[in-house]
């Protein structure tokens, strides 16, 4: 019966509403550990600090200096595509999110952050890590929502690889340092080592997010179809900190 | 007329905290191993208190576990009932049996209620657990023989009839 009502939008607002709850019950669970965190944090010696405070300098005058160079790459690409009369590119907004807890389910690789639709969060905004595409949200409550990782077992995405601009479509493997790419031509040009982009096509990812670099091509003999595996970008199991990309229906119309 | 103590709230607090035990962080691998506290305490109640305890329970535990977990709702009641319904049918062989027994019981009972939950994830196209997902069902067998003393004290201590 709950089969039948499963897209009913009352089912849906309370599914939206547990997030939000689950996420409190979560907080609350983890509160002794938060305490112990900041209890620890609080203790951290001055030199440690200094010397962070040094590294995350340095690594901003990195940064920086890198980003001057891609704002004039980016302004004359404008002018360039302004020559070819093609769409100009939305630049993509961000919002900062923390990945606050796992989903219990083992056989799934979701996450919860802590922004909703309250920050402008809605269900299918990619999410990016430090290093490349992690997932995308999958359901939104209002001060939290649920993101599901490129490597679970349940996802696929478009992508290209960056050195040829071969298109394929990564599925998740359901282990978390894994993507697999099924059906490409034995005869394709990939090579370990080749870096993975969303392609864009769809239009539910932005194009260019690096995803994954491939680590295996397996070719047996006689068969058709190659089966290459890669290892995603962004370590999913690290970090905590991500970027949920406002990727609306306006930047999907401009894309396409 | 004596007054009857009936503390049933004891039973849903105790649910309550047994569905929280899936909240705690751990690793991505290591959720395979995570005793599903959740069913045995399911059991031990369906198991003491039959009449008060039983098929609805047992859907509204596997409602709320859907809940947490972001899964399509109902889809781990329905394997909930079906173990509570084969635990009602038995429940005075069972309570005869010794602790070891008792696990065992508790892991075909679990075995048969993630498999119909596997069963209908396949039907939704979901990934299900992998062959390594057996190792949970033991963790939890283990866990069988403590989360019936605690919850047996607690039923004892507030007199839950």
């Amino acid at each position: 019966m709950l089969f039948i009502f499963r897209e009913d939008p009352r089912v849906n607002a309370v599914q939206r509403g547990a997030i939000d709850g689950v996420a409190f019950a979560t907080s609350f669970v983890l509160a002794p550990l938060d305490a112990w965190d900041r209890l620890r944090n609080g203790f951290q010696s001055r030199s440690s600090l200094q010397e962070e405070v040094l590294r995350l300098q340095q690594e901003n005058r990195v940064l920086k200096g890198q980003s001057q160079r891609l704002a004039s790459l980016l302004s004359e690409n404008a002018r360039y595509k302004a020559l070819l009369n093609s769409a100009r590119d939305i630049e993509d907004e961000l919002i900062a999110a923390q990945i606050t807890s796992l989903s219990p389910d083992p056989a799934r690789h979701i996450v919860m952050l802590n922004k909703g639709i309250n920050d402008g969060v809605a269900d299918g905004q990619p999410v990016l890590g430090a290093e490349g595409l992690i997932g995308q949200v999958t359901s939104s409550g209002n001060r939290n929502s649920r993101v599901v990782l490129i490597t679970d077992s349940a996802h696929a995405l478009p992508v290209q690889v960056n050195r040829s601009g071969l298109r394929a479509i990564a599925e998740g493997s359901g282990s978390i340092d894994r993507l697999v790419i099924r059906h490409l031509p034995a005869t394709t040009d990939i090579r370990v080592g080749d870096l993975l982009v969303t392609s864009g096509l769809g239009g539910r990812f932005p194009h260019g997010y690096p995803v994954a670099r491939v680590t295996e091509v397996i070719v047996l003999e006689g068969d058709a179809f190659a089966t290459v595996f890669a290892a995603p970008s962004s370590l999913l199991d690290r970090g905590r900190y991500v970027l949920v990309v406002m990727w609306g229906d306006l930047q999907r119309e401009a894309a396409l | 007329m004596i007054e009857r103590r009936q503390a049933l709230w004891v039973i849903y607090l105790s649910l309550g905290v047994a569905l929280m035990t899936m909240l705690l962080p751990l690793p991505m691998e290591w959720r395979l191993l995570r005793p599903d506290f959740v069913a045995l305490a399911l059991f031990y109640w369906v198991l003491a208190l039959p009449h008060r305890v039983g098929v609805t329970t047992a859907f509204g535990v596997g409602l709320a576990q859907d809940l947490i977990e972001g899964a399509p709702i109902g889809i781990s009641s329905f394997g909930l009932m079906l173990a509570t319904l084969v635990l009602l049918f038995s429940y005075q062989r069972v309570r005869q049996f010794d602790g070891l027994q008792q696990s065992v019981v508790m892991l075909a009972l679990m075995v048969l209620s993630s498999g119909v939950e596997g069963w209908l994830r396949t039907g939704v196209d979901l990934p299900t657990l992998p062959l390594t997902g057996l190792l949970g069902f033991a963790m939890s067998m283990l866990c069988w023989i403590p989360t019936r003393h605690v919850c047996r004290q607690l039923r004892r201590h507030y007199g839950v009839v």
